[in-house]
């Protein structure tokens, strides 16, 4: 192995990722406290286990990655398809596949080898532009794990492995006349979705629309997200003095409202602290993208930016009032061990391809 | 073209696919685009942190404090009212309401006609009640029922869980420990209405407490209600307690001792029963109340607890009027028992000596019409002892023409008749004197002689207030002094007038009136009481003025005369002033008389050193 490649690892983006964990660990004492688990240790295994898979995921040339991209596909579909006949279901949703010492989520796998997979085959395919024809196949490949994400049922899951392929198909250039086509066909075929959501998944979009039609029911959730938010003022309320989630008004502090109880407790100040940290950590992670020669180092380092990316603000706007509740964690600061090391993956590829960058100097 | 690109790395055999020069721009230009958006994201996220959190801020402070904190009113035990010796005639005890809190109720409709069946209360009372709550949060209970008996609370504790939403609560509420003991004076509690809020007098009170509605318990309201306490708990998203952030105790009502002797007024009350009508006993020495009935007595308990339709009827009854204090609101024609005032100002304007006679043959003519006396026979040659005694009306007649409207009027106000008493309670009536101007006024006419001989044996346009005559006639036994009637046992004597009177003519008017009870012919012998001098007056008020007295016997119920009795005794130092009034009861003697006797005996056993002596007459 070359030595020139560890003077390329990027400390920027190591940094922002350490203060994420750690801002993430600090939230989830608190949000354990207030949801009665001590959440806190086991989501430090996952650091901790993640960090030494991100350390393995750099130590290969991601190159080879690309040789198994089949392999790669096959095995979520797999992953997925034993869910549906071994899975572990709670509260309605199958999405889980007992492993004795961990439940694996492997729609949250999905998205870092499905990014991969896509990544890899748009980076051999080699054309100026794409067009409509062009995405017939690919789109196929990913209709397989979308749906099969999508019957579990995990919307938000599904809908984000969506929105990561379309990210990198238009990384990938796409032709602007495809580009306003598919646009217009999604919105067209918006009534069909709303017919197929279930209606559970409906309410949450009628409740997004207007989340005082129901303010004790369905609409509790985004109201006390914002209520919580918005109490914690400049400089909030204190660590483990945020009563909206320590009095349990606030639903699932420890997953999906994670940002809540840290915007609850650490004011506008450590929310901004929050989000600025993604945002150096995604734009360090862009410029690795922008930056390498490599067509599929390129491509798999917009795909994970993507994936990270589209996460934070999915889950962010959700908590903060702009957009439906939908499953989806912040990564790293949501507890979740699939989703901890599925982030810390992905970034391990990325930090490998930042990695790999000096030797296609020449 | 292909192999251009493809370059071997020498660690691994890995094909490295390069963009073309042009290729890497337009991904680098993309890059770049996707950088601005990033930090447009940042910068929107940011923004949407601003407004909810900086802008919106202290509102949504607001909002987390009001979902964490609930304040828990700690009601205040209401005063007690206690009777002159200390007895408690009206204490607080815990009881038991049954309340429905809207929020957690799935099928209101299905919980009215369980709760309907389970309090066994007709559901439209049970449905009335809830909407009367409609403008209250849905988060705190409506009442049902309130004071709920042990069998209810257990019939309905038994089924709560099929039930959500139904709440038993814990409660003050005013007991009587001597059952209903003068409720007219006391008055009732009630919900608090929206006029009583907003009239700004119950600033103690919030919707749904219990205020007093009349009497002593609407007078003395601020007194007996003491101020509410409350508890400031810190709650869960589940309403469960967490802790308490902090307590302010609430401060008990203080009590009120009346100079009511609860004997007293149980024997009043007793000897009222199956009546309609008023008694007062006043001390005359100070003008504190001993007794004070009125009857028909209501249920007090049943206002706090909500009337049904069918109590509702019953305490209208317009006959009856069981919620009317007879005692100071119901104004009667004062009958005969005037003819103590009238035989005050006769001797005082010198219009007859006690001696002076005049004779009754039956009737009285003036012009052409014949008044009559109520004994048809006459009286013969009667003398003032004689006419009040049997109670002439012809010497009243001859006497009244002597002295005149103005001289009668300014008398009866003398004896404080025709306007309030100025007693402390809600809705006193001021009676009715009339004079010559009035009559004037009113009718556009003259007043008219006979309108005097009317007015002479207390008829016509006089009316009088049962506490009105208990006050004239303790001022005939104490040597003519009229105190304000006072209820309240600590209050200072208040002497308010003196009637015009002089101790040589009360003591021909005390003569004559022991004569009514004891002498063979007086009209109040029924109120002979062995062992000490009664000192009384009967009255017969006419309701129909027209007819006939004998006549009116036959009569239909509420068309009967009004009994009244007028006494004080121990005649020569009297201890109790009485007045009874009994609605269309007859005559005085033999209606209203026994009720005063029973009440002053009472009285005399009390302060008996040997009440035995008392019982054993009384079997």
């Amino acid at each position: 192995m070359d030595k020139r490649i560890f003077k390329e690892i990027d400390y920027i983006l190591l940094l922002s990722l350490l203060l994420i964990m750690t801002l993430g660990f600090i939230n989830l004492w608190s949000a354990s406290v207030a949801a009665g688990y001590p959440f806190q240790w086991k989501q430090l295994q996952w650091y901790v286990a993640g960090t030494i898979l991100m350390v393995g995921a750099m130590s290969f040339d991601y190159r080879e990655l690309s040789k198994y991209s089949v392999h790669l596909y096959i095995f979520t579909v797999v992953l997925l398809l034993l869910v549906i006949f071994i899975g572990k279901s709670v509260s309605g949703s199958q999405r889980w596949i007992s492993l004795g010492f961990f439940n694996l989520q492997p729609s949250e796998l999905a998205k870092l080898l499905l990014a991969i997979v896509i990544s890899s085959y748009f980076a051999q395919e080699e054309k100026e532009q794409f067009g409509l024809r062009d995405l017939v196949k690919p789109t196929l490949l990913i209709a397989v794990p979308f749906l099969l994400i999508f019957k579990q049922p995990d919307l938000g899951t599904a809908l984000l492995i969506l929105i990561i392929y379309g990210s990198i198909v238009l990384f990938a250039r796409l032709k602007w006349s495809s580009f306003l086509i598919i646009l217009g066909a999604g919105l067209c075929a918006f009534p069909l979705a709303w017919k197929i959501m279930r209606p559970y998944q409906r309410k949450r979009v009628e409740i997004f629309l207007n989340p005082d039609a129901d303010p004790y029911g369905a609409g509790w959730h985004v109201i006390q997200s914002k209520i919580a938010v918005g109490s914690g003022q400049l400089f909030g309320k204190g660590f483990m003095k945020g009563t909206q989630a320590q009095l349990n008004f606030l639903p699932e502090v420890h997953t999906d409202f994670a940002f809540s109880i840290w915007s609850e407790e650490w004011g506008f100040v450590g929310a901004v602290l929050l989000i600025g940290a993604y945002f150096v950590f995604l734009l360090r992670c862009l410029n690795i993208a922008q930056n390498t020669r490599d067509r599929f180092g390129s491509f798999l380092a917009f795909g994970i930016t993507a994936m990270i990316f589209w996460q934070m603000l999915i889950n962010i706007c959700m908590v903060l009032g702009l957009l439906p509740v939908v499953g989806i964690p912040l990564p790293l600061v949501s507890y979740g061990g699939s989703s901890v090391i599925t982030t810390l993956l992905g970034t391990g590829l990325i930090l490998n391809v930042r990695m790999r960058r000096s030797l296609f100097q020449g | 073209m292909k192999n251009d690109r493809e370059i071997k790395t020498p660690d691994a055999k890995l094909i490295l696919r390069k963009f073309d020069s042009g290729d890497k721009q337009e991904t680098q230009q993309f890059c770049t685009w996707c950088t601005l958006f990033l930090l447009g994201c940042f910068l929107f996220l940011c923004g949407r942190l601003w407004y909810l959190q900086i802008y919106k801020g202290a509102e949504f402070k607001e909002l987390s404090k009001k979902n964490s904190i609930k304040y828990v009113r700690l009601q205040s035990y209401r005063g007690n009212i206690l009777d002159r010796a200390g007895r408690l005639i009206a204490g607080v005890e815990p009881s038991f309401n049954i309340g429905v809190v809207l929020k957690d109720v799935h099928d209101v409709e299905s919980l009215i006609g369980q709760l309907a069946s389970l309090l066994d209360e007709p559901a439209t009372d049970v449905r009335m009640r809830l909407v009367a709550a409609k403008n209250q949060p849905s988060y705190l209970p409506v009442i049902v029922k309130r004071d709920a008996s042990w069998e209810e609370v257990a019939r309905i504790e038994a089924r709560l869980y099929r039930l959500p939403g139904v709440v038993v609560e814990v409660a003050p509420a005013r007991q009587y420990p001597y059952g209903t003991v003068a409720p007219h004076l006391l008055g009732y509690l009630g919900e608090v209405s929206l006029e009583q809020l907003r009239s700004g007098n119950f600033p103690h009170a919030v919707s749904g407490d219990l205020v007093g509605k009349s009497g002593i318990e609407l007078r003395f309201e601020k007194r007996l209600a003491g101020k509410s306490g409350y508890k400031m708990l810190e709650v869960d998203a589940k309403g469960r307690m967490i802790r308490v952030l902090k307590v302010q105790k609430p401060q008990p009502g203080q009590d009120v001792q009346l100079s009511i002797n609860l004997d007293l007024q149980l024997a009043a009350e007793d000897a009222l029963s199956g009546k309609s009508g008023a008694l007062v006993a006043l001390d005359p020495n100070t003008g504190q109340i001993l007794a004070m009935a009125s009857s028909p007595k209501f249920d007090p308990r049943i206002f706090a607890r909500g009337l049904t339709q069918a109590e509702w009827k019953e305490l209208n009854n317009p006959l009856l009027t069981p919620l009317v204090n007879k005692a100071i609101q119901g104004q009667y024609a004062p009958g005969s028992t005037f003819k103590v005032v009238m035989a005050d100002a006769a001797l005082q304007e010198r219009v007859v000596n006690p001696y002076t006679t005049f004779f009754c043959n039956g009737s009285f003519k003036l012009g052409r019409r014949r008044f009559r006396c109520w004994k048809r026979g006459g009286h013969g040659q009667t003398p003032l002892y004689k006419a009040l005694v049997q109670s002439c009306d012809v010497y009243f007649y001859n006497v009244g023409l002597k002295l005149g409207v103005d001289k009668i009027s300014k008398y009866a106000f003398g004896f404080g008749l025709g306007k309030k008493t100025g007693i402390d309670l809600p809705g006193e009536k001021p009676g009715f004197v009339p004079t010559r101007q009035w009559k004037l006024r009113r009718f556009k006419e003259p007043w008219q002689k006979g309108e005097t001989l009317n007015y002479s044996i207390g008829q016509g346009f006089l009316l009088v207030t049962p506490l009105q005559l208990a006050r004239m006639i303790a001022a005939v036994g104490n040597g003519g002094k009229l105190y304000k009637p006072e209820f309240i046992l600590d209050e200072p004597p208040v002497l308010q007038a003196r009637v015009p009177t002089s101790s040589w003519t009360l003591k021909n008017i005390r003569r004559a009136l022991i004569g009514v009870t004891e002498d063979k012919h007086g009209t109040a012998r029924t109120c002979r009481i062995e062992g000490i001098k009664v000192a009384g007056k009967t009255g017969t008020a006419q309701v129909i003025r027209q007819l006939r007295r004998r006549e009116s016997e036959s009569m239909a119920w509420r068309y009967q005369d009004h009994a009244l009795f007028v006494a004080f005794a121990p005649a020569d130092n009297p201890q109790i002033a009485v007045a009874v009034v009994i609605e269309h009861g007859g005559h005085g003697g033999s209606a209203a008389a026994p009720v005063a006797k029973a009440v002053i005996e009472r009285w005399l056993k009390l302060r008996s050193p040997k009440p035995s002596t008392i019982i054993q007459r009384n079997l």
